[in-house]
């Protein structure tokens, strides 16, 4: 890929999930080497090998997960990692104060200097950290995704300061996925796609339809799923108005037995978290569920499960399994009440009952007392899937099934998917990677900004389509 | 570090604290052939340990949960105090002030769940302050003077009488109570759900397992632990003293660690915690056959809970490579 910036512009930077953002930023910040090609700043090449380089030749970046000290104040946290002004060894923050003012009245900061920055706005935090980025000189901030977590007012303000900083020669490079702050705010734009700069769209060529092109590509159309529609099959899940804002805001699907229902959107559009919505791991600000008839409202996912859901999460890892711990008793975490007698645990029953789904779902593992940490990641996430298996629960949600997962099992994954869904399950499958739901699901929504923007039937559900909705402006 | 140079190292971890043990007895056996290798020192030294390990058997279930319990030493003293008082100045039977005692003994550890599950206070703190306050209340309940006078016969020979074949009380119930709780770990489904709570709390909680109800099972199974050494205790010194049990705080998070170290690369485990309380019994068995100064104690004391901690956590850096 290549990227040209000048100094005092906005520079856009869009692409679908995975198409290399993140990469070209890590690779800027001196996160990620590069394998092959050059930088060059100012005209001189530069090789920039750690963080600490990256700010060194006057590059700062603002990510979307806002580095904080809650208990410091606002000039501390300005200051954070910054050589300080002191007197006699001790630090002066009168003096420091005196010097940071004009630059934090310049972007806007209304709270005192001296204030703790708890209880902040978003927006608050974001200038901080300009703020900081102009004490360093920084000619160049890289933005990602900078409106993610900031109310609409607070994206204004966050516009007109970018506004300001390019007037002062500063060069910005803002990452977003929201193409009407790119069309707002820059005067060029390189588009990404499978790791390579597509497009570079400047003035006229500046359009929706442009931008939204250059993401999708003129590629061919993946041929459509010619399985058979939808089921029509009883509802066992309806949500109404479901809410956790900003997050969330206002979801209502139903989900049908034996029905796959693939949510798509790009990263942030409030998928995930409206499935742990559903799984009674947040708690809504507002909305209904029923589930196969009855008022459902879970107050923690043990109602959840016990009320007949399952969960395969997003961080397999994290939230999925127990590494240290032996794959039987990972598959076997949700299915206790099965495979005890009394309180004891029937050694046979547990014995037999995993390796049923061992063999059913082809995980390779040296034995059932393996550590789950030595599997590959397919062999994982088949381990957490496995655990659903031997509860067969009548909601299945799958939240990134194949993240991480090599291309093999990632078609045994699709195949039991479709299967569980055969047999009567209602599955509801999240997905960032548009490839995936047209070959998996009957139906699909399509989020954005915590709305649902658009729901695909059968043969509408393409590639292009899922992904054209994911840059739909919400209602 | 090569593969090949971890394997070994975490075979080594994972043996060492069995292989001290056998290394420590069989250099006493060898410097002190009279005194030391016999019957009689052995039931000695299991009877001295047996104690300890009742409350760090308790804490063992705290630490799998994925918490830590510092009020069972100051709660052991006033539990001593409470069985005594009951007994003496309440005139209670003796199954009843014991019943009581551990009763309480679970609402301490009730307490200690709730504060860290529902009020969500770092464990160290929540137990800290409650043990602290235990500890108050000990002094108040004696108005700092033991409780000596008028305990009864019957209730001495709870820790000193023997069972069949001239086994120590003491060694019977700390029997059942470590054999309890390595079957309710190891050989039970809510044992699943408590190694799972302590493991991953958030993947235990996605997938079903109500972590703050287990969390508060862990609490409760250390109080009661600790309620029963208490008792066991004040019968052994036939009183009620205001800081008797405080000094087993220490020891029992000295075996829980060593047991951590043991076997398992770091996991915490009841047998693990069985092998760390002898060593420890066994170090200040041999301290005593020397003639070691008391301030001795202290120093090996100190040392066992660093190196304790140090090979708990080589176990688990090995485990996570």
């Amino acid at each position: 890929m290549s990227l040209e910036l000048h100094a005092g512009e906005v520079h856009g930077l869009v692409g679908a999930n995975g198409a290399g953002k993140s990469t070209l930023i890590r690779v800027l910040a001196g996160l990620t080497q590069p394998d092959r090609g050059h930088i060059t700043l100012d005209g001189h090449p530069v090789e920039i090998a750690t963080p600490h380089h990256a700010t060194a030749l006057g590059m700062s970046f603002i990510h979307q997960e806002l580095t904080f000290v809650p208990g410091m104040t606002v000039l501390q946290n300005i200051m954070l990692g910054l050589p300080k002004r002191s007197r006699l060894g001790i630090v002066d923050w009168r003096a420091i104060a005196r010097d940071v003012a004009p630059v934090a009245a310049r972007v806007g900061i209304a709270a005192p200097l001296f204030a703790s920055v708890k209880g902040l706005a978003a927006a608050e935090y974001w200038l901080i950290n300009i703020c900081r980025a102009l004490i360093r000189k920084a000619r160049l901030i890289v933005m990602d995704e900078p409106t993610a977590s900031l109310s609409t007012a607070e994206g204004e303000r966050l516009f007109a300061i970018v506004g300001e900083l390019t007037r002062s020669g500063v060069a910005v490079l803002y990452v977003s996925h929201r193409l009407d702050e790119i069309l707002r705010l820059c005067r060029r734009v390189t588009a990404f796609r499978d790791g390579r700069s597509v497009a570079q769209l400047a003035g006229g060529e500046l359009t929706r339809a442009a931008l939204v092109g250059a993401i999708v590509g003129g590629a061919v159309e993946p041929t459509a799923r010619t399985a058979a529609p939808s089921r029509e099959g009883k509802v066992v899940l309806r949500v109404v108005d479901l809410s956790r804002r900003p997050r969330v805001d206002g979801v209502s699907l139903s989900l049908h037995r034996g029905e796959v229902l693939g949510v798509g959107g790009l990263v942030g559009a409030g998928r995930t978290e409206l499935a742990r919505l559903i799984y009674g791991a947040d708690r809504p600000d507002g909305g209904t569920m029923v589930l196969a008839g009855v008022p459902f409202a879970p107050r923690h996912p043990t109602a959840a499960v016990r009320a007949g859901l399952g969960l395969v999460p997003e961080e397999r890892r994290a939230e999925g399994l127990l590494l240290r711990k032996s794959v039987a008793f990972n598959l076997q975490l949700a299915n206790l009440a099965r495979i005890t007698r009394g309180p004891l645990i029937d050694a046979a029953r547990r014995r037999t009952s995993s390796l049923a789904v061992v063999r059913d779902l082809a995980i390779k593992s040296p034995s059932l007392d393996a550590p789950v940490g030595r599997l590959s990641g397919g062999n994982q996430q088949k381990v957490v899937i496995g655990r659903w298996l031997l509860r067969s629960p009548q909601v299945l949600i799958l939240d990134e099934p194949t993240r991480g997962v090599d291309v093999g099992a990632r078609g045994e994954i699709h195949r039991l998917i479709r299967a569980l869904a055969e047999k009567g399950m209602a599955v509801l499958v999240i997905s960032s990677e548009a490839d995936e739901l047209p070959d998996l699901c009957d139906r699909v929504l399509v989020m954005a900004e915590g709305r649902v923007v658009r729901e695909l039937d059968g043969a509408a559900i393409t590639r292009n389509a899922i992904i054209e909705a994911s840059y739909a402006k919400a209602a | 570090m090569t593969p090949r140079a971890k394997r070994s190292l975490g075979l080594f971890a994972r043996y060492a604290t069995i292989l001290g043990l056998l290394a420590m007895v069989a250099a006493f056996a060898w410097l002190s052939p009279r005194a030391f290798p016999t019957l009689n020192n052995f039931t000695n030294v299991l009877n001295q340990a047996s104690l300890a390990l009742i409350i760090a058997a308790g804490l063992t279930l705290a630490v799998i949960v994925g918490e830590l319990d510092l009020s069972i030493g100051f709660a052991a003293s006033l539990h001593g105090i409470l069985v005594t008082g009951l007994i003496v100045a309440n005139e209670l039977p003796i199954p009843a002030a014991i019943l009581i005692v551990l009763a309480v003994g679970a609402l301490i550890g009730l307490i200690n769940g709730l504060i860290v599950t529902k009020i969500k206070v770092n464990s160290v703190i929540a137990t800290l302050g409650v043990g602290t306050i235990l500890t108050g209340l000990a002094f108040a309940y004696t108005s700092g003077v033991p409780i000596v006078s008028g305990v009864p016969e019957a209730f001495l020979q709870l820790s000193l009488g023997r069972w069949l074949y001239g086994v120590p009380n003491d060694i019977v119930v700390m029997a059942l109570v470590v054999g309890g709780l390595w079957v309710l770990v190891e050989r039970t489904g809510v044992g699943q759900e408590i190694q799972a709570a302590g493991g991953n709390p958030e993947a235990a909680r996605l997938a079903g397992i109500d972590v703050d109800r287990i969390k508060i099972l862990g609490f409760v199974i250390s109080g009661v632990c600790a309620a029963l050494t208490g008792i066991l205790l004040a019968s052994r010194l036939g009183s009620g003293t205001a800081s008797a049990g405080d000094s087993y705080l220490l020891t029992a998070f000295a075996a829980v660690f060593l047991g951590s170290a043991t076997l398992r690369d770091g996991e915490f485990h009841v047998l693990g915690t069985l092998i760390g309380a002898l060593i420890i019994a066994f170090a200040f068995n041999g301290l005593n056959i020397f003639g070691a100064p008391t301030y001795s104690q202290y120093i090996l004391q100190g040392t066992i809970l660093i190196v304790a901690v140090g090979l708990s956590s080589l176990g688990r850096s090995i485990a996570e490579r």
